[in-house]
């Protein structure tokens, strides 16, 4: 066999690997393959692959213990620099969180070397015997690393298809659970170079294999089981919210209609004045009554009813119910709550739902906090366009902002503690693709704007 | 000589309005005219091109089966950003946060008791000769930035400050009392601005005039207004040097 085609053979295995940790990892991230990034990243894993077996190969050749030179350490030393360098190009790549990248291709790594083990028995157990070198060759390697690469690309596709990133990514949903994920990820993946070093004389079978397989089968169950059952506390979580929301959004349309009732009852009273001054003939009594009452309705109840326009032009719910909430803790505060929103705005938006409600959530929280006292005042005004949908928080102020500092890392007003509130709203924005904010202080608001692309 | 545009489909507000604008420009003196009033909006839009901006216009705040007032304004903001915009409406609790803060509309005034209206007028009149003289200095310099659809100019002496933040294009414009944040490239903007600018490290851009001192020690450039910005090794020779 000459050289070139035992180096075709190791390039060609290394290949597939990484092609199919790749397409794995992808898979488990629930995102589309971005082949822009496939030759990066082969180019990246057949370096490391080649240096770790270089370092190893060398060792040998110096006449370091076989042992050690060969040993699982290197294997795992490759798996996870392979892994962290998929991981860091995913998140970078695909607006993935770090840790979600990372673990994911951990959790990829785990799987397709388990699948391709598994392979490899399998494809050995059931061929038939060759005495050609060649044929051997294309048995032990060329078959099963390209079943591997197809099992890859099977699962990535169930997994897309299950939406089990919604599930992963609960599990990421405290510190202390995604240092956890993390470090189980880990252990599964080195399991089996591991238990090669504890035992190295156990010869890897079909038998053992699948055992492996299906362990494999089994966490992934796990996964998904733990993983639906935080998702669902999430949801309760969620609705609790949104019957909150509701609530405070009923108590509003209660309010309505006390004013309504105590209206009607001035008006009624009015009216038989005004019954009186007609009977007698005083004109000029009338014009003044008219004068004095034409605005009335609007000064009780103009601003209650622009805001119920508003926010029954918001087609988002849940960023309807958000702006009812705070404007129920507005009228709770003594701000004054203004909302515009004159154009129906759109359910489908540029930016993710979740982020847009804690990006404005972050800002009207700012500015019910920041408007002065006693004569607070907040304006929010949401305006659809064709090409973008504009967001304006803005509230009065006691004592000037410093703007300069509000791009301060944890800039506050209340001491120790606080401050995180801005510069996550800065890490949303900048998160978002196309969305553009502004701040500025004019006539006396602090204005804070947020342009958000249509989709 | 600023122009200026009154716009509604009513023939006897318009003409009403005309009257006491024209008045009311004499009585300032201010270096506004002509005065011209139309019914269409479409045939504003016509008008608004063949005379210079920044203009004045007086718009009413709908024209049924044609186009809002809202629609109007953001067509006549396109050709120019820094005219002046005052609405005409029927009755006051217009959604007028909308128009004052997404369109920059100056003011609105409200239709009927003519006493209120050219008092309104004159308010409206009076800030605009204003921020005229106020913008006066700078004129000429300026920076063109587009957020979305929307194009702002931006008086240069008014930047302190472009910043690259994090790695995915978004950048930081620092102004005076206002802070922007879009996705856009400070080579972009280094080509744009010129020598005026110095690139005085990797993701930062700021403005020669703006600066107060340099430290060299500590690789930071102070602005005038406190903010500090980083500064690269090889920034620092190019100032040696200069």
């Amino acid at each position: 066999m000459s050289l070139t085609f035992r180096i075709a053979t190791v390039i060609y295995s290394f290949g597939m690997m990484s092609f199919a940790l790749f397409v794995q990892s992808t898979g488990i991230l629930g995102l589309k393959i971005k082949w822009r990034l496939l030759p990066v990243f082969f180019i990246c894993a057949e370096v490391l692959q080649w240096i770790s077996l270089g370092i190893s190969i060398l060792m040998t050749l110096i006449g370091i213990n076989e042992d050690i030179a060969s040993s699982s350490l290197f294997d795992i030393f490759c798996y996870t620099s392979t892994a962290f360098i998929l991981g860091w190009l995913l998140s970078r790549n695909l607006r993935v969180p770090l840790i979600h990248a990372i673990t994911a291709s951990i959790l990829g790594t785990f799987i397709i070397n388990t699948a391709n083990s598994l392979m490899v028995q399998v494809v050995e157990e059931y061929s038939p015997l060759f005495d050609r070198q060649h044929f051997l060759v294309f048995i032990h390697f060329y078959i099963p690393y390209t079943l591997t690469l197809v099992v890859a690309v099977l699962t990535s596709f169930i997994l897309k298809k299950s939406e089990f990133y919604r599930y992963f990514s609960a599990l990421f949903r405290s510190r202390f659970r995604s240092i956890f994920t993390l470090f189980l990820c880990y252990v599964l993946m080195c399991i089996m170079p591991l238990l090669q070093l504890i035992a190295p004389e156990t010869t890897p079978d079909a038998g053992y294999a699948t055992f492996f397989f299906s362990l494999i089968v089994i966490g992934l169950f796990l996964i998904q089981f733990a993983a639906m059952y935080a998702a669902g506390q999430d949801k309760i979580k969620a609705q609790e919210e949104t019957i909150l929301q509701q609530q405070a959004h009923m108590a509003l349309l209660e309010e309505l209609q006390q004013e309504i009732r105590a209206f009607r009852h001035d008006f009624t009273n009015l009216f038989s004045g005004l019954t009186l001054q007609a009977q007698e003939g005083d004109l000029a009594g009338i014009q003044d009554f008219m004068k004095r009452t034409s605005s009335y309705f609007d000064e009780k109840l103009g601003n209650e009813i622009a805001q119920m326009d508003g926010l029954n032009n918001i087609e988002l719910y849940p960023l309807r119910s958000l702006l009812a909430t705070k404007l129920a803790k507005m009228r709770q505060m003594h701000v004054k709550g203004v909302l515009e929103a004159l154009n129906p705005v759109r359910k489908e938006q540029g930016m993710d739902t979740d982020d847009l409600l804690r990006a404005l959530g972050i800002l009207l929280d700012n500015a019910i906090e920041a408007a002065s006292s006693p004569n607070g005042e907040v304006h929010i005004v949401l305006l659809q366009e064709e090409k973008s949908l504009y967001l304006a928080v803005a509230n009065n102020y006691d004592k000037t902002p410093d703007l300069n500092a509000f791009t301060r890392k944890g800039y506050t007003t209340k001491g120790k503690g606080h401050g995180t509130g801005l510069s996550s709203y800065r890490r949303i924005v900048a998160r978002c693709r196309g969305c553009a904010s502004r701040t500025y202080l004019k006539n006396g608001m602090l204005i804070q704007e947020l342009h958000i692309p249509a989709v | 000589m600023i122009p200026v545009y009154i716009c509604d489909d009513e023939s006897l507000i318009r003409i009403n309005l005309e009257k006491i604008i024209t008045e009311q420009i004499i009585i300032l003196d201010g270096d506004m005219g002509p005065v011209r009033a139309l019914d269409d909006p479409n045939d504003l839009l016509e008008a608004q091109k063949k005379d210079s901006v920044p203009a004045i216009y007086f718009l009413d705040i709908d024209f049924p089966g044609k186009m809002s007032g809202l629609e109007l304004a953001q067509k006549l903001r396109q050709y120019d950003p820094r005219g002046f915009i005052v609405f005409i409406t029927a009755h006051s609790n217009l959604a007028f946060e909308t128009f004052r803060l997404r369109l920059e509309a100056l003011d609105y005034i409200v239709k009927g008791d003519r006493n209120a209206m050219t008092k309104r007028v004159q308010k409206c009149l009076e800030s605009i000769v204003e921020r005229m003289q106020a913008q006066r200095p700078g004129q000429g310099n300026y920076c063109t930035v587009k957020i979305l659809d929307t194009v702002r100019h931006i008086p240069i002496d008014h930047i302190l400050y472009l910043e690259a933040v994090g790695y995915r294009h978004t950048l930081r414009l620092h102004l005076d009392d206002e802070l922007l944040e879009f996705n856009s490239s400070l080579n972009h903007f280094a080509k744009q601005l010129g020598e005026t600018f110095w690139r005085c490290h990797r993701s930062f851009l700021v403005n020669r005039s703006r600066i107060q001192s340099v430290h060299l020690k500590e690789q930071t450039v102070e602005m005038d207004n406190g903010d500090i910005c980083l500064l690269s090794r090889k920034a620092k020779q190019e100032y040696r040097t200069d």
